[in-house]
């Protein structure tokens, strides 16, 4: 290799790597400025939306690996078992911080009493949906944080577990995404 | 050689119900994810018994009391009867692993079977939390039970 061909591959490196960060930091603020909003329950919203944001973020990383994992690409198996744990956790407080802000949502001359009285369907179709399915990534991510380490390297010699691994990371991502832009909708229809 | 070494491991735990200690098996995979739908479907189950009537909420919110902030009111309000079905999805789905998890554990099980059956089950537990699907369903169900 060139020194050319090594300083412009490099750059490439460093360049993707920045824009991550920038993408992630900027993504954050959507959420990460709600704890500056005019309201009591800012630290409620700013909680969910930061860990419903990152939860998204590694869940979509993770969809990347789902695809090598049931194509039955050789990938490195350690690296697979810190993120979905890691997405798991951000799963948890997703949900934890789901049920604090629903408090508020419900709680008199909340966003519900709102939108029952000007929009009633979005808490009658929209909102009775997502406060449901966005409980569905947690356990299926803690199922498979539980099946990568319980079978550990193993795994690989059965490219039907993997695939079922993979399969279960993409269902996990789907409702993660469903109910993270049903709740945004909502956000924006009323504040808490 | 090494593709050929996994091949034999397909065949070898395909060829018995109960694979030796060495061969990563199904059972396990199949219990740690047949678990959470059926927590699914407990979530879906108790939500339309709780639409039932005001008792029947009564009851299902009993189970989540133990939750911070499954009781209250005024401006910061409580998530209500949201408790108990989450409470009992929780006892489903982890006492549902826990026993999968013993009786499977050593078992080989088919995973191609489970795929369709999984996705089948997370599509259909999907559209019943969907009221415009599930009503006239259950408004069917209702009626007809008298």
């Amino acid at each position: 290799m060139s020194t050319e061909q090594y300083l412009h591959g490099n750059l490439a490196k460093v360049l993707v790597r920045t824009q991550a960060v920038l993408a992630l930091v900027i993504l954050l603020l959507l959420a990460g400025l709600d704890f500056f909003f005019p309201t009591s329950y800012s630290l409620q919203a700013g909680l969910h939306g930061i860990s419903s944001i990152s939860a998204v973020v590694a869940a979509t990383y993770l969809t990347h690996r789902a695809y090598a994992l049931i194509r039955g690409v050789h990938i490195n198996f350690k690296s697979l078992r810190y993120w979905t744990l890691g997405a798991t956790a951000l799963n948890f407080l997703g949900a934890v911080s789901g049920n604090w802000i629903y408090m508020r949502y419900r709680g008199e001359n909340g966003p519900k009493d709102w939108i029952l009285a000007n929009a009633p369907a979005f808490h009658n179709y929209l909102m009775e949906f997502k406060e449901f399915i966005s409980l569905f990534p947690f356990p299926l991510m803690a199922a498979v944080s539980f099946i990568l380490y319980y079978y550990g390297d193993a795994i690989q010699v059965r490219r039907d577990l993997t695939q079922f691994v993979g399969i279960t990371i993409l269902v996990s991502w789907l409702f993660l995404l469903l109910g993270f832009v049903a709740g945004l909708v909502l956000a924006k229809l009323h504040f808490v | 050689m090494k593709q050929h070494s996994t091949e034999r491991l397909h065949d070898s735990a395909n060829a018995s119900n109960v694979a030796d200690s060495t061969t990563p098996v199904s059972g396990p995979l199949i219990a740690a994810t047949l678990s959470p739908v059926l927590g699914f479907y407990t979530l879906m189950i108790t939500h339309h018994i709780s639409r039932v009537s005001k008792a029947l909420d009564k009851t299902v919110h009993a189970y989540g009391h133990w939750i911070p902030g499954s009781l209250g009111s005024g401006p910061d309000g409580s998530i209500g009867s949201y408790s108990g079905k989450e409470s009992l999805a929780l006892m489903v789905w982890l006492l549902s692993w826990g026993i999968f998890h013993v009786l499977w554990r050593k078992q080989e099980l088919p995973v191609n079977r489970w795929i369709p059956i999984f996705l089948g089950a997370m599509a259909f537990v999907t559209l019943c939390f969907f009221h415009p699907f599930i009503d006239p369903i259950l408004m069917l169900l209702l009626s007809s039970g008298g």
